[in-house]
């Protein structure tokens, strides 16, 4: 029996173990983050925390302050009581999924994965066995599935050189780190000079020196934007970015995208379902493969709907709840 | 293949994709213009700007969207309750759920074998549907035309059928305008084509074939009314411009009157006759010339024009007993005339319309409305504080130049009307909201308190619902708190914990016996989200008990001095 509970903020204990993932606590010894998004990283942690280079990295572009232990993927990292070991999770640059192996079984914390893997990531493995499951299912319901990535780069790509055609600026809503990198990976053939939002092109160089192909970038400025390819977020284009530009057009490329009432929340001339997030289809699937004894189901309000069908592959399974649940 | 409905589908959904309404426009007239046969063209422009049937057959394809939905997730082998749902409740749509779920499951693309269906064999579908009435036969020819179609096909299939909005950001005036541009008619025309012939499919093929002067106004096929807007939501450059009329508490109505033969019809183009026949007998015996009215029925009695409340009573039924036409004796007040000397007058302005309104009340004692100049603000105070007095509802302010602009709602003519009142409400329940609003909780069931009431057990139920009277700000704001409020999950629904208080602004209270309460409110919306307030701070069922009878007891001027509508009785 191992113990997963929720704790901190979105972050999960193995209290038996002292291992923490993805928050920062004095409860814990061994913290490890899975990536550099904004619900998964602390800003600042007493004991140095666990997590790849790459993650380390863009933790501190964005205001992370303290130490950090690196571990590249497949370093195994003895503690006093289990071994842990990270694997690519193909969502952004850095991510991992955490692997521990105990004496009472072994745990996967999946943190936010994608399979397929981005290609602007390390890729996506897992280990063989695995006991406890305890994986993200932002899209957890059937009608979340994604096309084909050749089609999503034809569609990113055809957006930005029509859009141009037709005399219009084409802005991408991408979210600044990974969807945004993601983005400019799939637009980098198209040799297309591009501006990409501040809070986003500090990050760019971390993606480089990985050698991702991020194409003819530079960081936006308002008055030479106009005609170029931009990439910024839902709330900066709120908050004047290119406001002077009149006559541009707008693509979400979010897995959100995949609900037509977005284009109309948004105002957006174009909704492309790119997600860094697996897919429902994906998510039974590796339930399937890895036949763990127990799934926990987390980021989601449809547990329930992932629940149905792992019932029906015999699979064990419970919703973790990371938003309600208190301390038990 | 032009004549495909899958050709259909897929201008719909370039339409959708379209930001621009001139470009919409362009799509949908060149869509129009490529069809080659006239029956198709009818087709087209029907489904993409009425639905399955035209709104004059009567006919209709009736289908919930249980019967549809349970299909869909049979026919894509899902669980309906733990997997269609909340697909639906995610995406805000059903037939959005319906086509993805089309797509992406295995077990429903094994079973479909697009065969490009053209439009004439979707409408046959359709008229098959409306000819059976058992779930079963409606899902089994359901389950037949899917197997035949593409995800997109099925989606806006579905939405055609159910009479909906195609959900594209394209109501029937852009369609109107699509078929103007597409064969080069003015849209005038060809919305004065539709409002007679009440039908898009047919309006498109006289219009291509250059025929748009063979639709003519018929006696007895009712035509859209014009609508008012609320004053408060347009600007007016001079108000001397426009004339004041009490805004009745009645039913809008028109009349067609030919010889003895009259006829009454609702706002919604229903036949009335048969519930108001002592106004049928006052205009059949007066030997009138043919003429189309526009006017509201009201409850009038002891020279006082009685609350919509009593005229409730009226309404829906077949045939009044005269016992209840004693009680609740009813009166045709008309303010517009849109028929007369054998040809319709829309064009004629409302000056000109108003003399031959005149004169036709003098000459056969017919009660007409009061009209009044206004000059400044001052004098429509002192107007709107009569109607008031009088138990109407407010001021209409009509434009005197104005044309009758049928079926649309302008600055012509304006209402000022006061709110019924406000009741500060707990919101109970959270329902997801769907098209822009998908993904959100945008319409709430609000309660009043009963905690002190012997009658009820619980502490508070529900007195309406409202889904309108905030800003996106607000709602996403409403949403957050409601995460935290929420105990229960019914599908779509939330249950919440009594917290969150909203002041309610209503129309009007009227007795409903099927509610809990036993009273509706008419248009609830929200004045604003009390978050200064507590659930013990919410009126409860005997406050609204009180304002009811408030106003039904309300002392009414009566129609002596300076009346809302005159009518010199013989």
């Amino acid at each position: 029996m191992i113990n997963i509970k929720k704790a901190g903020y979105h972050g999960i204990l193995l209290s038996d173990y002292s291992i923490g993932f993805d928050f920062s606590t004095p409860d814990a010894q061994h913290i490890f983050i899975s990536h550099a998004h904004a619900d998964h990283m602390p800003y600042k942690s007493k004991e140095p925390v666990y997590c790849t280079e790459n993650t380390f990295k863009l933790m501190q572009k964005r205001g992370y302050r303290d130490e950090a232990n690196l571990l590249s993927f497949g370093e195994t990292v003895q503690l006093p009581k289990a071994q842990v070991t990270l694997f690519p999770a193909g969502h952004i640059l850095g991510s991992a999924m955490v692997y521990v192996e105990t004496n009472e079984g072994s745990v996967l914390y999946t943190g936010d994965y994608r399979t397929p893997p981005s290609p602007a990531s390390e890729g996506f493995e897992y280990p063989k066995q695995v006991d406890h499951l305890i994986t993200e299912a932002t899209f957890s319901l059937p009608v979340y599935k994604w096309a084909p990535y050749d089609e999503l780069i034809e569609e990113v790509q055809q957006f930005a050189i029509q859009t141009l055609d037709e005399g219009y600026t084409p802005v991408f809503l991408a979210y600044n780190l990974g969807k945004a990198q993601e983005v400019m990976n799939m637009l980098a053939p198209t040799e297309l000079p591009l501006q990409i939002h501040g809070a986003g092109f500090k990050l760019c160089e971390v993606y480089e020196e990985a050698g991702i192909e991020l194409g003819n970038y530079e960081t936006y400025n308002r008055l030479t934007c106009e005609g170029k390819v931009l990439i910024t977020t839902n709330s900066a284009i709120n908050n004047g970015f290119a406001s002077n530009v009149k006559k541009k057009k707008l693509a979400y490329c979010s897995g959100w995208a995949a609900r037509e009432s977005s284009r109309a929340q948004l105002t957006v001339h174009k909704l492309i379902p790119l997600s860094d997030h697996l897919d429902f289809f994906e998510l039974i699937n590796l339930c399937k493969k890895l036949n763990p004894k127990k799934v926990h189901i987390t980021h989601t309000p449809n547990a329930s709907v992932v629940q149905h069908y792992l019932d029906e592959l015999n699979i064990d399974s419970r919703f973790l709840d990371l938003e309600a649940e208190t301390d038990d | 293949m032009s004549n495909t409905f899958k050709n259909l589908a897929e201008t719909a959904q370039k339409i959708l994709e379209t930001r621009s309404n001139n470009a919409k426009v362009a799509i949908c007239a060149r869509y129009f213009k490529s069809l080659d046969s006239d029956k198709d063209l009818n087709r087209a422009a029907q489904f993409l700007g009425e639905g399955a049937f035209s709104s004059i057959s009567g006919e209709r394809a009736v289908i919930g969207s249980r019967t549809y939905s349970t299909c869909a997730a049979e026919f894509c082998e899902i669980n309906y309750e733990k997997v269609f749902k909340p697909s639906k409740t995610a995406l805000g749509s059903s037939s959005e759920a319906i086509e993805k779920l089309m797509h992406n499951i295995d077990a429903a693309r094994k079973k479909r074998s697009p065969a490009e269906l053209t439009l004439a064999e979707v409408e046959t579908i359709y008229k098959a549907i409306s000819e059976v009435s058992s779930r079963a036969d409606k899902q089994q020819i359901l389950r037949d035309a899917w197997k035949q179609m593409t995800p997109l096909e099925i989606k806006y299939f579905i939405r055609i059928m159910t009479r909906g909005s195609l959900r594209i950001g394209f109501e029937s005036r852009s369609v109107v305008s699509a078929i103007a541009q597409a064969f080069g008619k003015k849209v005038k025309d060809v919305r004065y084509a539709h409002m007679i012939t009440g039908s898009i499919g047919r309006t498109a093929v006289l219009c291509k074939n250059d025929r748009l002067d063979e639709a003519i106004f018929k006696l007895f096929h009712p035509l859209s009314f014009m609508l008012a807007s609320p004053i408060e939501s347009r600007a007016i450059e001079n108000i001397g411009e426009y004339i004041a009329e009490e805004k009745f508490d009645g039913m809008r109505c028109q009349m067609h009157i030919s010889g003895n033969k009259v006829e009454l019809y609702s706002r919604d183009l229903n036949d009335i006759t048969h519930s108001f026949p002592e106004i049928v007998n006052f205009f059949a015996e007066r030997n009138l010339p043919d003429l189309v009215l526009d006017g509201e029925v009201c409850v009038y009695k002891n020279d006082e024009i009685l609350p919509f409340q009593l005229l409730q009573k009226r309404m829906g039924r077949k045939k009044p007993s005269s016992k209840i036409m004693d009680k609740f004796p009813v009166l045709f007040i008309a303010y517009d005339v849109l028929f007369y000397d054998d040809e319709p007058i829309f064009e004629k302005s409302l000056t000109e319309r108003r003399k031959i309104l005149k004169k036709l009340a003098e000459q056969f004692n017919l009660p007409i409305s009061n009209q009044f100049e206004i000059s400044d603000e001052d004098s429509v105070e002192e107007l709107f504080e009569r109607a008031l007095a009088h138990g109407n509802e407010g001021l209409m302010l009509k434009k005197k130049d104005s044309t009758y602009e049928y079926g649309q709602r302008r600055k012509s003519w304006l209402k000022v009307k006061k709110p019924g009142g406000t009741l500060d409400t707990v919101m109970m329940y959270a329902h997801a909201g769907s098209g822009k609003r998908g993904g959100y909780y945008s319409d709430f069931t609000l309660g009043i308190r009963v905690a002190e009431d012997e009658r009820y057990e619980e502490e508070f139920i529900p007195i309406g619902k409202a889904y309108g009277g905030y800003t996106d700000e607000e709602m996403k704001r409403m949403n957050k708190r409601i995460k935290d409020l929420t105990v229960e999950k019914y599908g779509p629904t939330l249950g919440l914990i009594p917290e969150l208080v909203i002041e309610l602004e209503f129309d009007d209270i009227q007795i409903n016996k099927r509610t809990k309460a036993n009273y509706t409110l008419r248009l609830p919306r929200f004045k604003s989200i009390r978050w200064d307030l507590g659930p013990d701070d919410t009126d409860t069922l005997q406050d609204v008990e009180r304002m009811y009878q408030e106003k039904i007891n309300r002392k009414r001027l009566k129609q002596d001095e300076n009346p809302s509508f005159y009518f010199e009785n013989d």
